[in-house]
Protein backbone atom coordinates (compact mmCIF):
# COMPACT_ATOMS: atom_id res chain seq x y z
CA UNK A 1 0.00 0.00 0.00
CA UNK A 2 1.45 3.65 -1.22
CA UNK A 3 0.83 6.34 1.47
CA UNK A 4 2.37 9.65 1.41
CA UNK A 5 1.67 12.41 3.72
CA UNK A 6 1.83 16.12 3.08
CA UNK A 7 3.41 18.05 6.39
CA UNK A 8 4.24 20.89 7.74
CA UNK A 9 6.13 20.85 11.06
CA UNK A 10 3.94 21.73 13.93
CA UNK A 11 0.70 21.77 12.04
CA UNK A 12 -2.16 19.04 12.39
CA UNK A 13 -0.70 16.78 10.12
CA UNK A 14 1.26 16.15 13.29
CA UNK A 15 -1.46 14.00 14.45
CA UNK A 16 -0.97 11.55 11.14
CA UNK A 17 2.15 11.38 11.37
CA UNK A 18 2.97 10.54 14.70
CA UNK A 19 -0.13 7.40 14.17
CA UNK A 20 1.29 6.32 11.07
CA UNK A 21 4.90 5.83 13.35
CA UNK A 22 2.45 4.16 15.90
CA UNK A 23 1.51 2.08 13.35
CA UNK A 24 5.28 1.53 12.19
CA UNK A 25 4.15 1.36 8.26
CA UNK A 26 5.96 2.51 5.62
CA UNK A 27 5.43 5.56 4.49
CA UNK A 28 6.84 8.48 2.08
CA UNK A 29 6.87 12.03 3.58
CA UNK A 30 7.04 15.20 2.01
CA UNK A 31 7.48 18.49 4.31
CA UNK A 32 6.30 22.07 3.72
CA UNK A 33 7.13 25.62 4.59
CA UNK A 34 3.97 27.06 6.32
CA UNK A 35 5.11 30.47 5.72
CA UNK A 36 6.61 30.45 2.36
CA UNK A 37 3.77 29.90 -0.05
CA UNK A 38 4.61 26.20 -0.65
CA UNK A 39 1.02 25.17 0.00
CA UNK A 40 -0.26 27.57 -2.47
CA UNK A 41 1.55 26.11 -6.09
CA UNK A 42 -0.81 25.04 -8.75
CA UNK A 43 0.64 21.14 -7.77
CA UNK A 44 -0.33 20.99 -3.91
CA UNK A 45 -3.61 23.16 -4.79
CA UNK A 46 -4.10 20.16 -7.27
CA UNK A 47 -4.26 17.69 -4.01
CA UNK A 48 -5.80 19.97 -1.22
CA UNK A 49 -8.14 22.36 -2.61
CA UNK A 50 -7.87 24.81 0.24
CA UNK A 51 -3.84 24.82 0.33
CA UNK A 52 -4.13 23.05 4.02
CA UNK A 53 -2.18 20.05 6.00
CA UNK A 54 -2.34 17.59 6.20
CA UNK A 55 -3.24 15.43 2.94
CA UNK A 56 -2.92 11.94 2.49
CA UNK A 57 -2.35 10.31 -0.43
CA UNK A 58 -3.71 6.54 0.22
CA UNK A 59 -3.37 4.00 -2.42
CA UNK A 60 -4.37 6.25 -5.18
CA UNK A 61 -7.37 8.75 -3.00
CA UNK A 62 -6.50 11.83 -1.49
CA UNK A 63 -7.90 13.16 2.09
CA UNK A 64 -7.67 16.51 3.22
CA UNK A 65 -8.95 15.90 7.21
CA UNK A 66 -6.80 14.60 9.84
CA UNK A 67 -9.93 13.12 11.84
CA UNK A 68 -10.70 11.02 9.01
CA UNK A 69 -7.36 9.57 8.36
CA UNK A 70 -6.87 8.80 11.79
CA UNK A 71 -9.71 7.05 11.68
CA UNK A 72 -9.37 5.62 8.35
CA UNK A 73 -5.60 4.11 8.76
CA UNK A 74 -7.11 2.57 12.28
CA UNK A 75 -9.00 0.42 9.93
CA UNK A 76 -7.20 -0.33 7.54
CA UNK A 77 -4.36 -1.25 10.06
CA UNK A 78 -6.50 -3.14 13.25
CA UNK A 79 -3.63 -5.59 14.00
CA UNK A 80 -2.25 -2.39 15.91
CA UNK A 81 -5.10 -2.03 17.43
CA UNK A 82 -5.35 1.75 17.74
CA UNK A 83 -8.98 2.10 16.43
CA UNK A 84 -11.93 0.67 18.33
CA UNK A 85 -13.62 -0.58 15.58
CA UNK A 86 -17.33 -0.71 15.32
CA UNK A 87 -18.99 -2.83 18.25
CA UNK A 88 -16.57 -2.34 20.57
CA UNK A 89 -17.28 -1.06 23.65
CA UNK A 90 -15.02 1.65 24.12
CA UNK A 91 -16.35 2.56 19.95
CA UNK A 92 -18.80 5.09 21.61
CA UNK A 93 -15.76 7.00 23.28
CA UNK A 94 -13.26 6.52 20.94
CA UNK A 95 -15.45 8.46 18.32
CA UNK A 96 -16.14 11.07 20.73
CA UNK A 97 -12.80 11.95 21.72
CA UNK A 98 -11.63 11.68 17.82
CA UNK A 99 -13.88 14.46 17.19
CA UNK A 100 -13.52 16.64 20.28
CA UNK A 101 -9.54 16.63 18.90
CA UNK A 102 -11.05 19.58 16.75
CA UNK A 103 -12.65 20.92 19.16
CA UNK A 104 -9.62 21.64 21.00
CA UNK A 105 -8.09 22.01 17.76
CA UNK A 106 -10.00 24.91 16.20
CA UNK A 107 -9.14 26.95 19.89
CA UNK A 108 -5.40 26.84 19.16
CA UNK A 109 -6.07 27.35 15.44
CA UNK A 110 -7.56 30.54 16.46
CA UNK A 111 -5.30 31.67 18.90
CA UNK A 112 -2.46 30.73 16.87
CA UNK A 113 -3.96 33.30 13.82
CA UNK A 114 -4.04 35.92 16.15
CA UNK A 115 -0.86 35.50 17.76
CA UNK A 116 1.67 34.06 15.38
CA UNK A 117 -0.36 34.63 11.80
CA UNK A 118 -1.58 38.06 12.15
CA UNK A 119 1.81 40.03 12.83
CA UNK A 120 0.01 43.45 12.81
CA UNK A 121 -0.82 44.29 16.71
CA UNK A 122 -3.72 46.42 14.75
CA UNK A 123 -5.55 43.18 13.91
CA UNK A 124 -5.65 41.64 16.47
CA UNK A 125 -8.34 41.90 19.42
CA UNK A 126 -7.22 41.17 23.06
CA UNK A 127 -10.80 40.35 24.04
CA UNK A 128 -10.90 37.58 21.14
CA UNK A 129 -7.74 36.48 22.56
CA UNK A 130 -8.38 36.14 26.30
CA UNK A 131 -11.77 34.89 25.13
CA UNK A 132 -9.99 32.26 23.40
CA UNK A 133 -7.88 31.53 25.90
CA UNK A 134 -10.51 31.05 28.58
CA UNK A 135 -12.52 28.58 25.98
CA UNK A 136 -9.46 26.76 25.66
CA UNK A 137 -8.64 25.81 29.21
CA UNK A 138 -12.23 25.27 29.50
CA UNK A 139 -12.47 22.40 26.70
CA UNK A 140 -8.86 20.77 28.50
CA UNK A 141 -10.76 20.45 31.60
CA UNK A 142 -12.83 17.75 30.28
CA UNK A 143 -9.40 15.72 29.93
CA UNK A 144 -8.49 16.44 33.48
CA UNK A 145 -12.13 15.06 34.57
CA UNK A 146 -11.53 12.05 32.61
CA UNK A 147 -8.16 11.33 34.01
CA UNK A 148 -9.00 11.57 37.70
CA UNK A 149 -9.70 7.58 37.68
CA UNK A 150 -6.14 6.91 36.92
CA UNK A 151 -6.11 5.65 33.65
CA UNK A 152 -2.89 6.71 31.79
CA UNK A 153 -4.47 7.44 28.15
CA UNK A 154 -8.07 8.55 26.83
CA UNK A 155 -9.31 4.54 26.22
CA UNK A 156 -8.88 3.27 29.41
CA UNK A 157 -7.50 0.12 27.82
CA UNK A 158 -4.66 1.67 26.61
CA UNK A 159 -3.19 4.27 23.81
CA UNK A 160 -5.02 4.63 21.12
CA UNK A 161 -4.64 7.11 17.91
CA UNK A 162 -7.10 9.39 19.28
CA UNK A 163 -4.51 10.15 21.99
CA UNK A 164 -2.26 11.19 18.28
CA UNK A 165 -5.84 13.44 17.66
CA UNK A 166 -5.82 15.43 20.84
CA UNK A 167 -2.14 14.87 22.64
CA UNK A 168 -1.43 16.93 19.37
CA UNK A 169 -3.62 19.81 20.13
CA UNK A 170 -2.50 19.37 24.03
CA UNK A 171 1.06 20.25 23.29
CA UNK A 172 -0.54 22.98 21.37
CA UNK A 173 -2.31 24.13 23.80
CA UNK A 174 0.32 24.71 26.50
CA UNK A 175 1.77 27.30 24.89
CA UNK A 176 -1.30 29.38 24.79
CA UNK A 177 -2.12 28.24 28.63
CA UNK A 178 -0.66 27.52 31.53
CA UNK A 179 -1.21 23.69 32.63
CA UNK A 180 -1.00 24.45 36.61
CA UNK A 181 -3.93 24.08 37.06
CA UNK A 182 -4.51 21.08 34.95
CA UNK A 183 -1.75 19.06 36.79
CA UNK A 184 -3.29 15.44 35.02
CA UNK A 185 -3.35 17.21 31.80
CA UNK A 186 0.54 17.66 32.44
CA UNK A 187 1.20 14.29 33.06
CA UNK A 188 -0.72 13.18 30.08
CA UNK A 189 1.51 14.71 27.85
CA UNK A 190 4.36 14.16 29.19
CA UNK A 191 3.99 10.75 29.18
CA UNK A 192 2.57 11.32 25.22
CA UNK A 193 6.04 13.16 24.92
CA UNK A 194 7.92 9.66 25.99
CA UNK A 195 7.17 7.99 23.26
CA UNK A 196 9.46 7.24 20.14
CA UNK A 197 6.70 7.60 18.01
CA UNK A 198 5.71 11.21 19.30
CA UNK A 199 9.48 12.20 19.03
CA UNK A 200 9.87 11.12 15.83
CA UNK A 201 6.89 13.20 14.40
CA UNK A 202 8.55 16.92 16.22
CA UNK A 203 10.94 19.41 14.20
CA UNK A 204 14.24 18.24 13.78
CA UNK A 205 16.58 21.05 15.54
CA UNK A 206 17.16 23.44 12.86
CA UNK A 207 13.59 23.39 11.46
CA UNK A 208 11.45 26.98 10.89
CA UNK A 209 9.01 26.60 13.60
CA UNK A 210 5.68 27.81 13.13
CA UNK A 211 5.81 28.82 17.26
CA UNK A 212 8.59 30.59 17.90
CA UNK A 213 7.76 31.09 21.49
CA UNK A 214 6.89 28.61 24.30
CA UNK A 215 4.50 30.91 25.65
CA UNK A 216 1.90 33.70 24.15
CA UNK A 217 1.12 36.10 26.34
CA UNK A 218 -2.25 37.78 25.68
CA UNK A 219 -1.30 41.17 24.90
CA UNK A 220 -2.59 44.43 26.77
CA UNK A 221 -5.73 45.83 24.85
CA UNK B 1 -35.19 6.78 25.69
CA UNK B 2 -33.23 9.00 23.69
CA UNK B 3 -32.52 12.96 24.40
CA UNK B 4 -31.32 15.61 22.89
CA UNK B 5 -29.69 18.37 24.27
CA UNK B 6 -30.30 21.33 21.94
CA UNK B 7 -29.62 24.76 20.63
CA UNK B 8 -31.67 26.46 18.07
CA UNK B 9 -30.07 26.85 14.34
CA UNK B 10 -26.72 25.84 16.44
CA UNK B 11 -24.69 22.68 15.51
CA UNK B 12 -26.90 20.23 17.17
CA UNK B 13 -29.81 20.76 14.93
CA UNK B 14 -27.75 18.18 12.48
CA UNK B 15 -28.35 15.83 15.38
CA UNK B 16 -32.45 17.00 15.52
CA UNK B 17 -32.41 16.32 11.92
CA UNK B 18 -30.71 13.08 11.31
CA UNK B 19 -33.08 11.91 14.35
CA UNK B 20 -36.13 12.69 11.79
CA UNK B 21 -34.65 11.15 8.89
CA UNK B 22 -34.02 7.78 10.98
CA UNK B 23 -37.73 8.47 12.38
CA UNK B 24 -36.19 8.15 15.99
CA UNK B 25 -38.47 9.49 18.88
CA UNK B 26 -36.37 12.25 21.06
CA UNK B 27 -37.38 14.39 24.15
CA UNK B 28 -35.34 17.50 23.06
CA UNK B 29 -34.66 20.01 25.63
CA UNK B 30 -33.61 23.38 24.80
CA UNK B 31 -31.24 25.50 25.87
CA UNK B 32 -29.85 29.07 24.91
CA UNK B 33 -26.18 30.39 24.10
CA UNK B 34 -26.65 33.49 25.93
CA UNK B 35 -29.11 33.35 28.96
CA UNK B 36 -26.34 30.65 31.15
CA UNK B 37 -28.54 27.25 30.96
CA UNK B 38 -25.25 25.82 29.38
CA UNK B 39 -23.45 26.60 32.14
CA UNK B 40 -26.23 25.39 34.97
CA UNK B 41 -24.38 23.04 37.01
CA UNK B 42 -27.16 20.59 35.86
CA UNK B 43 -25.42 20.83 32.63
CA UNK B 44 -22.24 20.22 33.74
CA UNK B 45 -23.26 16.55 34.90
CA UNK B 46 -23.99 16.28 31.00
CA UNK B 47 -21.44 18.05 29.19
CA UNK B 48 -18.33 18.94 31.11
CA UNK B 49 -17.57 21.95 28.52
CA UNK B 50 -21.18 23.01 28.53
CA UNK B 51 -21.71 22.88 24.40
CA UNK B 52 -24.53 21.25 22.41
CA UNK B 53 -25.27 18.93 21.02
CA UNK B 54 -25.28 16.27 23.99
CA UNK B 55 -27.63 12.80 23.38
CA UNK B 56 -28.21 10.74 25.55
CA UNK B 57 -28.69 7.29 24.15
CA UNK B 58 -28.57 3.46 24.74
CA UNK B 59 -27.80 4.32 28.39
CA UNK B 60 -24.94 6.61 27.56
CA UNK B 61 -23.79 10.56 26.51
CA UNK B 62 -21.95 11.32 23.47
CA UNK B 63 -21.23 15.02 23.06
CA UNK B 64 -20.04 15.57 19.58
CA UNK B 65 -21.85 16.12 16.53
CA UNK B 66 -19.77 14.20 14.56
CA UNK B 67 -19.23 11.61 17.59
CA UNK B 68 -23.23 11.40 17.19
CA UNK B 69 -23.57 11.34 13.49
CA UNK B 70 -21.26 8.10 13.60
CA UNK B 71 -22.44 6.11 16.03
CA UNK B 72 -26.02 6.78 14.98
CA UNK B 73 -25.49 5.23 11.58
CA UNK B 74 -23.66 2.32 13.06
CA UNK B 75 -25.72 1.23 15.33
CA UNK B 76 -28.97 1.91 13.43
CA UNK B 77 -27.47 0.79 9.62
CA UNK B 78 -31.08 -0.31 8.52
CA UNK B 79 -31.66 3.28 7.56
CA UNK B 80 -28.52 3.47 5.13
CA UNK B 81 -27.60 6.88 6.10
CA UNK B 82 -24.36 6.16 7.16
CA UNK B 83 -20.92 4.49 5.18
CA UNK B 84 -19.64 2.20 7.41
CA UNK B 85 -15.75 0.59 7.42
CA UNK B 86 -15.68 -1.62 3.90
CA UNK B 87 -17.95 0.61 2.48
CA UNK B 88 -16.70 1.86 -1.22
CA UNK B 89 -17.59 5.61 -0.21
CA UNK B 90 -16.05 5.35 3.25
CA UNK B 91 -13.49 7.83 2.69
CA UNK B 92 -15.54 10.37 1.74
CA UNK B 93 -17.96 9.83 4.44
CA UNK B 94 -15.40 10.81 7.03
CA UNK B 95 -14.19 13.47 4.95
CA UNK B 96 -17.09 15.20 4.70
CA UNK B 97 -17.72 14.94 8.18
CA UNK B 98 -14.65 16.24 8.89
CA UNK B 99 -14.64 19.15 6.41
CA UNK B 100 -18.02 19.98 8.12
CA UNK B 101 -16.14 21.07 11.38
CA UNK B 102 -13.41 22.70 9.16
CA UNK B 103 -16.36 24.99 7.68
CA UNK B 104 -18.12 25.12 11.00
CA UNK B 105 -15.26 26.49 12.61
CA UNK B 106 -14.95 29.22 10.59
CA UNK B 107 -18.64 30.21 10.91
CA UNK B 108 -18.08 29.68 14.50
CA UNK B 109 -15.13 32.63 14.58
CA UNK B 110 -17.45 34.65 12.37
CA UNK B 111 -20.38 34.06 14.76
CA UNK B 112 -17.78 35.06 18.01
CA UNK B 113 -16.65 38.39 16.59
CA UNK B 114 -19.82 39.77 14.82
CA UNK B 115 -22.55 38.93 17.56
CA UNK B 116 -20.79 37.87 21.01
CA UNK B 117 -18.18 40.68 21.58
CA UNK B 118 -19.95 43.30 22.46
CA UNK B 119 -21.32 45.86 19.73
CA UNK B 120 -19.86 47.55 18.03
CA UNK B 121 -17.85 44.08 17.64
CA UNK B 122 -13.51 45.00 18.68
CA UNK B 123 -12.55 42.57 16.22
CA UNK B 124 -10.62 44.10 13.17
CA UNK B 125 -12.36 44.52 10.11
CA UNK B 126 -9.22 42.87 8.37
CA UNK B 127 -9.88 39.83 10.22
CA UNK B 128 -13.54 39.31 9.91
CA UNK B 129 -12.85 40.15 6.06
CA UNK B 130 -10.17 37.28 6.00
CA UNK B 131 -12.50 34.85 7.97
CA UNK B 132 -15.65 35.66 5.49
CA UNK B 133 -13.11 35.39 2.73
CA UNK B 134 -12.01 31.59 3.86
CA UNK B 135 -15.44 30.77 4.66
CA UNK B 136 -16.34 31.33 0.84
CA UNK B 137 -13.89 29.27 -0.20
CA UNK B 138 -14.63 26.54 2.03
CA UNK B 139 -18.06 26.88 -0.31
CA UNK B 140 -16.80 26.77 -3.34
CA UNK B 141 -15.75 23.44 -3.53
CA UNK B 142 -19.01 22.21 -2.52
CA UNK B 143 -21.06 24.32 -5.41
CA UNK B 144 -18.84 22.13 -7.34
CA UNK B 145 -20.00 19.11 -6.34
CA UNK B 146 -23.42 20.19 -6.50
CA UNK B 147 -23.12 21.05 -9.58
CA UNK B 148 -22.42 17.90 -10.80
CA UNK B 149 -25.42 15.72 -7.94
CA UNK B 150 -27.91 16.42 -5.71
CA UNK B 151 -26.54 14.78 -2.49
CA UNK B 152 -22.92 15.35 -1.10
CA UNK B 153 -21.93 11.58 -2.01
CA UNK B 154 -22.75 9.64 -5.73
CA UNK B 155 -24.49 7.32 -3.91
CA UNK B 156 -27.18 9.79 -2.54
CA UNK B 157 -28.75 11.13 0.60
CA UNK B 158 -26.31 10.40 3.32
CA UNK B 159 -25.52 11.70 6.97
CA UNK B 160 -23.01 13.59 5.44
CA UNK B 161 -25.66 15.90 4.54
CA UNK B 162 -27.04 16.31 7.42
CA UNK B 163 -23.61 17.04 9.33
CA UNK B 164 -23.85 20.15 6.81
CA UNK B 165 -26.77 21.02 8.26
CA UNK B 166 -26.03 23.65 10.52
CA UNK B 167 -23.56 25.32 8.04
CA UNK B 168 -25.42 25.88 5.01
CA UNK B 169 -27.83 27.79 7.19
CA UNK B 170 -25.41 29.93 8.64
CA UNK B 171 -23.37 30.83 5.88
CA UNK B 172 -25.54 33.04 4.07
CA UNK B 173 -25.08 35.59 6.77
CA UNK B 174 -21.58 36.42 6.20
CA UNK B 175 -21.14 35.56 2.35
CA UNK B 176 -23.45 36.13 -0.39
CA UNK B 177 -24.90 33.52 -2.05
CA UNK B 178 -26.02 35.02 -5.04
CA UNK B 179 -22.58 33.78 -6.79
CA UNK B 180 -23.74 29.80 -5.72
CA UNK B 181 -26.65 29.14 -7.60
CA UNK B 182 -26.12 25.11 -6.76
CA UNK B 183 -25.58 25.62 -3.26
CA UNK B 184 -28.65 27.46 -3.39
CA UNK B 185 -30.79 25.00 -5.32
CA UNK B 186 -29.50 22.35 -2.79
CA UNK B 187 -30.27 24.51 0.23
CA UNK B 188 -34.22 24.15 -1.35
CA UNK B 189 -33.80 20.21 -2.21
CA UNK B 190 -32.79 19.83 1.81
CA UNK B 191 -35.92 22.26 2.97
CA UNK B 192 -38.40 19.99 0.48
CA UNK B 193 -37.33 16.91 2.70
CA UNK B 194 -40.22 16.09 4.58
CA UNK B 195 -38.11 15.07 8.17
CA UNK B 196 -35.60 18.32 7.61
CA UNK B 197 -39.32 19.84 7.95
CA UNK B 198 -40.65 18.34 10.59
CA UNK B 199 -36.79 18.67 12.55
CA UNK B 200 -37.25 23.00 11.66
CA UNK B 201 -40.61 22.62 13.85
CA UNK B 202 -38.91 21.40 16.40
CA UNK B 203 -35.81 23.32 16.69
CA UNK B 204 -37.19 26.17 18.53
CA UNK B 205 -36.65 29.93 17.70
CA UNK B 206 -33.37 31.58 16.62
CA UNK B 207 -31.67 33.82 18.84
CA UNK B 208 -28.72 35.22 17.64
CA UNK B 209 -29.20 36.37 14.31
CA UNK B 210 -30.79 39.68 14.65
CA UNK B 211 -30.75 40.97 10.92
CA UNK B 212 -30.31 38.80 7.84
CA UNK B 213 -26.78 39.89 6.81
CA UNK B 214 -23.18 41.01 8.31
CA UNK B 215 -21.14 42.52 6.53
CA UNK B 216 -17.94 43.66 7.06
CA UNK B 217 -17.50 46.52 9.19
CA UNK B 218 -15.77 49.61 7.38
CA UNK B 219 -12.14 50.29 8.31
CA UNK B 220 -11.61 53.07 11.47
N1 LIG C 1 -9.87 20.20 9.81
C1 LIG C 1 -8.60 20.13 9.13
C2 LIG C 1 -7.89 21.45 9.28
C3 LIG C 1 -6.57 21.54 8.59
C4 LIG C 1 -5.92 22.93 8.76
O1 LIG C 1 -6.58 23.93 8.93
N2 LIG C 1 -4.57 22.97 8.73
C5 LIG C 1 -3.83 24.19 8.94
C6 LIG C 1 -2.55 23.91 9.66
S1 LIG C 1 -2.79 23.27 11.27
C7 LIG C 1 -3.43 24.81 7.62
O2 LIG C 1 -2.99 24.12 6.73
N3 LIG C 1 -3.56 26.13 7.46
C8 LIG C 1 -3.11 26.81 6.32
C9 LIG C 1 -4.15 27.73 5.76
O3 LIG C 1 -5.31 27.67 6.25
O4 LIG C 1 -3.82 28.45 4.85
C10 LIG C 1 -7.83 18.98 9.71
O5 LIG C 1 -8.09 18.60 10.85
O6 LIG C 1 -7.01 18.39 9.01
N1 LIG D 1 -17.18 20.20 17.69
C1 LIG D 1 -18.38 20.33 18.46
C2 LIG D 1 -18.67 21.78 18.70
C3 LIG D 1 -19.82 22.04 19.60
C4 LIG D 1 -20.04 23.53 19.85
O1 LIG D 1 -19.09 24.30 19.97
N2 LIG D 1 -21.32 23.94 19.93
C5 LIG D 1 -21.67 25.33 20.14
C6 LIG D 1 -22.98 25.65 19.47
S1 LIG D 1 -22.89 25.55 17.72
C7 LIG D 1 -21.84 25.60 21.62
O2 LIG D 1 -22.36 24.77 22.33
N3 LIG D 1 -21.43 26.78 22.08
C8 LIG D 1 -21.70 27.20 23.42
C9 LIG D 1 -20.47 27.67 24.12
O3 LIG D 1 -19.36 27.39 23.64
O4 LIG D 1 -20.62 28.30 25.14
C10 LIG D 1 -19.49 19.63 17.72
O5 LIG D 1 -19.40 19.50 16.50
O6 LIG D 1 -20.44 19.17 18.36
Amino acid sequence: MEIRLHHVDESRSVRVLWLLEELEVDFELVSYDFFDKSLRTAEYLMLNPAGRVPALEIDGAVMCESGAMIEYLCELFPEAGLGRPPGDPERMEWLDWLHYAETIGQHCANLTQAHVVLYEPWMRSSTQMSLEARRLSKVLERIELLLVDGREYLMETGFSGVDCAVGYGVDLARRFVRLDELPGVAEYLERLCARPAFQAAQPEADARRIYAQDFYEVPDA
Amino acid sequence: MIRLHHVAFSRSFRILWLLEEMGLEAEIRHYGLTDGSLRAEEYRSISPAGRVPALEIDGITIHESGAIVEYLCETRPEHGLGRLPGDPERVPFLEWLGFAETQASILASLNMQHLFMGDPSPASPAVLRLEAARLASTLKPMEAVMKKRDWLLPSGFSAADTMMGFNLFSAPYFVDFARFGALRAHIARIEARPAYVRAREKDGVQQFYSKPFYPVPEEA
